[in-house]
Order: structure tokens, then C-alpha cells, then sequence
């Protein structure tokens, strides 16, 4: 009798086990169909995977140290010793551009996070007291108003100014991104809130004295978040780029730190004397990594769309 | 005249920048409209692709890199140094300012506005008799009345025109009498070795003060603001339009006293990117292209139709080592810093062969300058010999600050850093934009910064005291040491030029030793134009004078 008792639990809970592995193995066969059905999107995946793959493992991967310069092989074309050549400082390009991810990723993806985080907690709130009593939605409207003017400024002048008040140091950079990105975030979350905050469930929670605080955390950002998932791999790549271009004009990292643009501006005066390659070879990794997350936030934004996921899905099967 | 909005007047037609060959696509980049090859083409046009334009007129208070050319297109002053042939560069002209003992004041010095000149030979007063007849741009004629009002300028406003006036202990604008209607003579109280080589300075040239006058006021009794943006000179040209950030034109004076020059209009344009201007010149949309880079002045040389005189000049770059900030207020540390430079690998990569090494703390083409106390060949040993006798053996940290607009520093300062490491000292980079570097070297608050100067006087004595005196403005790196400071000062009191030298070898002899440099390079000047330009003359104060140059047919 005891072990009928003990056993149904057992067997329910193995049997929970056994669904939940089956609808994971779904998921996975949808997603590989899914990427053998958009090949651009697999494409995608492959840099962005490939470009973390070589930020972790670039001190194996590199051949000479990212900061060595040796006066002995200056301005080298790729071959060699050097396959990418080396630089106006005798710096190995190769390592170089292989450790630059390490700095770029870093920065964009901490600042990306950070402006979603910011971004996304203030949108929430303001969504969700929108269209309440008058000094809340005062409050709001405030918000709104105040991110209308941030995104008034040209994203990039308005970067090199903070870069410019903060001090040139990556955790200027990396301030600069959240600040720039942060309206994104908020307009993107309000807008999903204002939706999601009048459904059944949310109401079912507010009558059952469930406080602000409990519907925001348990009900509405979880049921919000999809849309600000599929940004995020977008402004990741946005912000590879955004760091690049900072260090271009001067305003990024400090130098001789291995970063993609500051490689390029490097370089890009030794291109009229014939030495292309300083240049051209961060350029070219700079461009596929912004193209590799370009893709992926491409293919999350078909995956998050309930509607388009579903005629996905039926053209699928 | 001046300021106006004119439109320049010279055959520049979209069609002609089609023709513009490999000029082109750079030419498209450029501020304010295309560069034509035509222009270029034209014989009495002379097309100048420029760092920057002039940001004022006034030589009293600009400095600024087009300031100098226009300067010396505008203004005379009233002696110059002879020319003679450039001894390395076939075709190229220098001025003569060697020692020459046997000619008046030992110089090879003779009359430009003034026809004749005496010198004490105790160097207490000169006396100019001046041309006749000499009218400025304004059409008034040049008398004594001009000097003296030219000099009552520098006691006015200070500035500039007060370290002429200290350099040469002129304490009382008395000093400057007009005898006659073409003669003045300059009288100071104490000797001075200077008072003849201080004449020709680029920065001393002569105002017409009638015109000056009748743009005075009373709120501005030195026409300030009228010489910021308009010329009132005996020079050869005359300013036709000035559009900052654009473009200057300049046109030739026909009524000027040493005749109409043979470039009637010169156009100045800005084009703030070397590659750019090269560009340019190597398109044939320019006839010179100012301040290249070493790899694009050895790419230049092998380009047909274009020519680089390379010459010896009064250039240097340095890295100052603040005297004030530990631990580069002992002298060890200081040496050390130099035994780490890598200058040998530096000269032969960065600078691709065309600078020679600074061996020496004054210009090497100036009387007196002297190598025999260079001492600091690239030795990592014994630097970390002498960190270990500062107490600094296991390394320090510290911070070099360089210009974001001059190519050349980066490279050397991530050199250096690599050499740094190797004897135990973390060298941080900071990267100054080009606005604020020269704010940021005359703060003297950074540890090591860059610097490129050169003394504009060819004088032992005259260099010496801009870096070395504990006094001089310029003394960016703090540097004080008391025996130098004598002698500065008692170089400055005598005429005597075998005790001047003496002194001066001396003086070197103790900062070498002291080292308040890391020293770096000279790199020469390098003029890159087109094949068919004739008449390059390099002066000490390293800029062109459009009156020096023709064309070939």
C-alpha cells in the first residue's frame, strides 16, 4: 500500500520529466528546420557564435601579444609570421583583431544590458500607472518627455559628449551606450505594458490584493519582455558599432587597447601610402559581427511574434 | 578686401575637377567646394593644400599654422638673412645663419625695409635707415613714424610682443627714437647679442601705423580688432578673402617696392587630412601640400610630376619630463627614461628614415649647438640600472600624453610603452585632442607630454633660454638648474660670441646630463609640391613665403 502511495508521485513526476524533455527536443528540431528553412539566419547565429568563440579562447588563438609592438616589423603586408600583417607600431594585426571582440562584446553587451535593465524597469512602470491618477500619469508624461528630448540629439554626437564629460575610459563608453539606448528600451516596454496591464489576469491579481510591485514582477514584465529580447541582440550590434565609431573619432578607448575602430583609425592614413591592411582587416571583422547579430536579432524578432512563429510553424510541418 | 564674401577670382570649373585624376576623390572631401586642376595649372595661381587656415592676422597673439604663412606673405620686416644655396638639396635656398665673423654684427644680415643699418658693436642700439618711397597695402609710405609705432604696439599689449621686448631687455619705449623721417634707431641699456638676429623674426615685421591709426578708437587704441581679420603691411601680398576653415586668397601687390611677385594669386585652402592632401598634390589638384606624413612625403618622392626637397631644419620633438612630478625630479630617473627610448628603431620605422636623431637639446643647424654630450643610445640595462639606483627597481607608473592630430606620436608613444615594460615602468596613454594639446602642454601637469617646436632666432643663446631658463614661458618641463640659469643669463649680457659659445657648450653640457627631455627626433622640414614649382626657401621659423616661388613653363 505504502509503495502504490509513494509511487504515483514518482511516476507523475517522471512522467513531467519525459514531457518536458520532448517539448525541448521540439523546440530544438523547430529551430533547426526554422534556420535550415532562413539559411541568412543560420548564418547569423554561426558569426555571433564564432566571434564569441574567438573573444573567449584569444589568448590561445593569438599568436603575439595584442599590445606588443616591435619596431622590427613595421607596417608588414599579411603573410608569414604575420598573416594580417602588422601595423604603424609593429603590433601583430592578426592578434589584434582577434582580442578586439574581448573589448567591443564586453562593452556593448554590458551597456546594452544596462539600458535594458534601466530602460525596461522605468518603461514598466510608467505603462503601468499610465492613465491612473493625475500626479501618476503627470509622472509619466514627464518621463516620456524627457526621453523625447534624449532621442532629440543625434545619437552619436550626443555619445562623443558624454564620453566627453565622463572622461575617455571604457566605463565612459560603456555609460555612454545605456544613456543613448535607455529611451529605446522605455518606449518599447511602456508600449507592451499599456497592453499587457489590461488583461484578465492582471486584473484577477489586482482583486485578489496582489500589490503594484507583486503584478508588475509576477504578471506583467514577464509577459512584456518578449519584444525587448529581440532588441537586445540588435543594439548589440548597434553598440559594436557605436564603440568602434567613439574610438574612430578619437573619443573611444584609449589606445593601443585592441579595439576594431581604433584599429581602423590607426590605419586609415597609411591607406593613400599603399598599406591597406592595418585597416581593412578590423573593418571587415567589424563589419561581419555587426551583420552576425543584425541576423540574429532579425531571426528572435520572427521567433517572439506569436503570429509570424505560427504561419512559421505551419510552413514548417 | 579682407573679410569680404567675394568669390575668388580664378578659373576653377566642375569640368576642370573631372580632370582631376587621382586628386579627385580626395578633392570631393574638401571643405567648400572642389579643387580644380585648373587653378593649378594656371601659371601666376598658386594652390596651397593646408592644415588649417589662419585664425587671426595679428602676429601679436596667433600662432596658429596658417598665421605663419600669411604673416610672411603681408608683412616685411626690416632685416633679413642672406640666401644661399640649400648645401643638400640641389635647387632648394636657405637663409645664412651661420657665424660669420668677418662680416658687420658677424652676420650674413643685410637691409629688407631698411636700406642700410649700423650695429654698436657693444650691441647696445642699431640704426635703420629706411627705404624710400616703400608704400604698404593701404598705399602710405613707410617711415620711422611705423617702427616706433610698431614697437609702442608691443609695450601696449603685451603678449607676444613683450617677449621681443624682454629677450631684448628693451625696457622703455623710448628706446625706440625716430631720427628722421627714415631713420630709427632701437637703444637699449644693456648689451644685447640679439639685436640685429631678432630683426628678421618672422613675428617682428613692421605696421603701417597710419592705416592702423585710422582703425583705432578709443576702446581700441591698437587696432585689434581691424589687424585680426585685415593686413596693414609693406609685405607683397594683399589679403583678397579669408573664410576660416576654408580658404584664404592672397593677391600679388603691384606697387611692391622689390617688384610684383611672380605668383599673382595664392590660394590657401584647409584640408586637415594629411592622406587628403597628398592626395591632392599627387592628383595635381594642388601645387603644395603642407605637413605630410613621413610614408606619404617617401610615396610622394617617386610620384611623377611631384618633387619633396627635404633640408635640414630648426624642428624637434621631444617628450618633456615634468621636473616637478615624481619620479622625474630625479635626474636618474630621468636618464633612464631616455636609455629606454628606443630612438634608433623609432627614426627607422615611424619616421621612415627622413628625421635624424635629437642628439642634442638646440637645433643643429644653429651656431653652437653640440653632440658630444649625447650619451643615451638605446641601452635597457643600464636604465634599469638607474631605476635601481633611484629606488625604483621594481618600475613605477606613469602617463604620456600625445596629440590626436600629429600621426607621428601615437606610433612612438606605443613603442615606447613596449620598451617601457621591458624595465619595469606601466606607461598609460593618453590621447589629447589637437584643441586642447597645446592648453594641455602649457598646464605642465602631465607627467611626460609631447612637444614639437623650434626656436625661431638662429641663437645659441635664444634657444637655450626658451627651454632651459627656470623662467621662460616655455619651459614646459619645469626643468630649473641654477648654473644654467647663470649662464642664460650672462650668454644674454655679451656680444662676445667665443664666450657665448663657450657658456652655452657648457649649459649643454648640464642638461644632456640632466636630461629634462626624452629626446626624440629631428625631423627636418619637407616641402612636397608640384615638379614645376621653382624657388623653395626654407627659413628657421619653418614656413613658405609665396613670393619666393614661379613656374616652369
Amino acid at each position: 500500500m505504502s509503495n502504490l502511495v509513494t509511487s504515483r508521485p514518482v511516476l507523475a513526476a517522471a512522467s513531467a520529466v519525459a514531457k518536458s524533455e520532448d517539448t525541448r527536443l521540439r523546440r530544438l528540431h523547430f529551430f533547426i528546420a526554422f534556420l535550415r528553412a532562413r539559411p541568412s539566419f543560420a548564418v547569423g547565429y554561426a558569426i555571433v557564435a564564432i566571434v564569441i568563440v574567438v573573444a573567449l579562447f584569444a589568448p590561445w588563438l593569438a599568436p603575439y601579444g595584442p599590445m606588443t609592438a616591435d619596431p622590427t616589423v613595421y607596417l608588414l603586408p599579411p603573410g608569414g609570421s604575420h598573416p594580417l600583417g602588422t601595423d604603424g607600431a609593429g603590433m601583430d594585426i592578426f592578434s589584434r583583431v582577434v582580442f578586439a571582440p574581448r573589448v567591443d562584446l564586453a562593452i556593448a553587451i554590458i551597456g546594452t544590458l544596462l539600458s535594458a535593465t534601466i530602460g525596461g524597469v522605468i518603461g514598466a512602470v510608467v505603462g503601468y500607472y499610465e492613465g491612473q491618477r493625475a500626479w501618476r500619469r503627470a509622472i509619466s508624461t514627464l518621463v516620456m518627455r524627457s526621453a523625447d528630448v534624449l532621442q532629440a540629439f543625434p545619437v552619436f554626437v550626443f555619445a562623443i559628449a558624454l564620453v566627453a564629460v565622463f572622461g575617455q575610459s571604457v566605463k565612459s563608453i560603456i555609460l555612454a551606450i545605456a544613456f543613448v539606448n535607455t529611451p529605446i528600451y522605455l518606449r518599447l516596454m511602456r508600449i507592451q505594458v499599456l497592453s499587457v496591464s489590461k488583461l484578465r489576469y492582471v486584473e484577477a491579481a489586482y482583486v485578489a490584493g496582489a500589490s503594484d510591485a507583486a503584478i508588475l514582477r509576477r504578471h506583467v514584465i514577464p509577459n512584456a519582455v518578449a519584444p525587448l529580447l529581440a532588441q537586445l541582440s540588435v543594439n548589440i550590434g548597434w553598440s559594436v558599432l557605436l564603440t568602434a565609431g567613439l574610438s574612430f573619432v578619437g573619443a573611444g578607448v584609449v589606445a593601443p587597447t585592441p579595439e576594431w575602430g581604433s584599429m581602423i583609425a590607426m590605419g586609415f592614413q597609411n591607406i593613400v601610402t599603399g598599406q591597406w591592411w592595418p585597416s581593412v582587416f578590423p573593418g571587415i571583422a567589424l563589419c561581419i559581427t555587426v551583420l552576425g547579430f543584425a541576423l540574429v536579432g532579425a531571426s528572435v524578432e520572427v521567433l517572439a511574434d506569436p503570429v509570424r512563429r505560427r504561419v512559421l510553424s505551419g510552413s514548417l510541418s | 578686401m579682407s573679410t569680404s564674401q567675394r568669390q575668388p577670382r580664378f578659373p576653377l570649373h566642375r569640368r576642370d575637377v573631372l580632370k582631376g585624376g587621382a586628386g579627385l576623390a580626395a578633392a570631393a572631401g574638401l571643405p567648400g567646394g572642389l579643387i580644380g586642376n585648373a587653378a593649378a595649372a594656371a601659371a601666376n595661381t598658386l594652390v596651397i593644400a593646408a592644415p588649417a587656415t589662419p585664425q587671426s592676422l595679428d602676429c601679436n597673439f596667433d600662432v596658429s599654422l596658417g598665421t605663419f604663412e600669411s604673416i610672411a606673405a603681408l608683412y616685411d620686416n626690416l632685416l633679413e638673412f642672406k640666401k644661399i644655396p640649400d648645401p643638400k638639396q640641389p635647387g632648394a635656398f636657405r637663409e645664412d645663419t651661420g657665424d660669420h665673423p668677418d662680416l658687420p654684427a658677424g652676420l650674413a644680415i643685410q637691409g629688407k625695409l631698411a636700406e642700410s643699418f649700423e650695429l654698436d658693436p657693444g650691441g647696445k642700439f642699431i640704426r635703420f635707415q629706411l627705404r624710400q618711397g616703400v608704400k604698404s597695402n593701404w598705399g602710405n609710405e613707410l617711415t620711422a613714424e611705423d617702427v616706433k609705432w610698431t614697437w609702442e604696439r608691443k609695450f601696449a599689449l603685451g603678449a607676444l610682443g613683450a617677449f621681443f621686448l624682454s629677450t631684448l631687455g628693451l625696457e622703455n619705449k623710448d628706446g625706440v627714437k625716430v631720427e628722421g623721417k627714415y631713420t630709427v634707431s632701437i637703444n637699449l641699456d644693456n648689451p644685447n647679442p640679439l639685436l640685429a638676429k631678432l630683426q628678421p623674426n618672422l613675428y617682428n615685421p613692421i605696421y603701417d601705423s597710419t592705416k592702423c591709426k585710422q582703425e583705432s578708437n578709443a576702446d581700441d587704441p591698437w587696432a585689434r580688432k581691424f589687424l585680426e581679420n585685415n593686413s596693414a603691411g609693406f609685405g607683397p601680398y594683399r589679403l583678397e578673402q579669408l573664410q576660416r576653415g576654408q580658404q584664404a586668397v592672397f593677391k600679388a601687390r603691384d606697387d611692391y617696392y622689390r617688384g610684383k611677385p611672380a605668383i599673382d594669386t595664392v590660394i590657401f585652402r584647409e584640408v586637415p587630412t594629411s592622406a587628403t592632401r597628398a592626395s591632392l598634390l599627387q592628383g595635381g589638384a594642388v601645387d603644395i601640400a603642407q605637413y605630410l606624413q613621413p610614408l606619404e612625403i617617401i610615396k610622394l618622392r617617386g610620384e611623377k610630376g611631384v618633387a619633396v626637397d627635404s633640408v635640414d631644419a630648426s624642428f624637434m620633438i621631444w617628450l618633456e619630463l615634468n621636473a616637478q612630478i615624481e619620479p622625474f625630479n630625479n635626474a636618474k630617473v630621468r636618464q633612464a627614461m631616455n636609455f629606454a627610448f628606443p630612438q634608433e628603431q623609432v627614426l627607422k620605422t615611424v619616421f621612415q628614415g627622413i628625421a635624424s636623431p635629437l642628439n642634442g637639446c638646440m637645433p643643429n643647424i644653429y651656431p653652437g649647438f653640440t653632440d658630444k654630450f649625447w650619451t643615451y643610445k638605446h641601452d635597457p640595462d643600464q636604465a634599469k640600472a638607474l631605476l635601481k639606483e633611484a629606488g625604483l627597481s621594481s618600475g613605477f607608473k606613469t602617463s604620456l600624453a600625445y596629440n590626436a592630430g600629429d600621426p607621428v606620436q601615437e606610433p612612438i608613444a606605443i613603442l615606447y610603452q613596449t620598451a617601457l615594460r621591458d624595465i619595469g615602468v606601466e606607461l598609460e596613454l593618453k590621447k589629447i585632442p589637437p584643441a586642447t594639446f597645446y592648453n594641455t602642454v602649457s598646464e605642465r601637469k602631465q607627467p611626460i607630454i609631447f612637444y614639437v617646436d623650434s626656436p625661431w632666432c638662429p641663437d645659441v643663446g635664444y634657444s637655450m633660454t626658451l627651454y632651459f631658463n627656470s623662467k621662460s614661458f616655455v619651459n614646459y618641463s619645469n626643468y630649473k638648474n641654477d648654473e644654467v640659469d647663470a649662464l642664460i643669463r650672462d650668454t644674454a649680457r655679451t656680444s662676445d660670441q667665443t664666450k657665448r659659445l663657450a657658456m652655452m657648450t657648457r649649459a649643454q653640457e648640464i642638461i644632456m646630463s640632466e636630461a629634462p627631455w626624452v629626446f626624440i627626433a629631428f625631423p627636418g622640414y619637407h616641402f612636397a609640391r608640384r615638379a614645376n614649382l621653382k624657388g623653395f626657401t626654407y627659413y628657421t621659423s619653418n614656413n613658405i613665403r609665396f613670393q619666393d616661388f614661379s613656374r616652369e613653363a
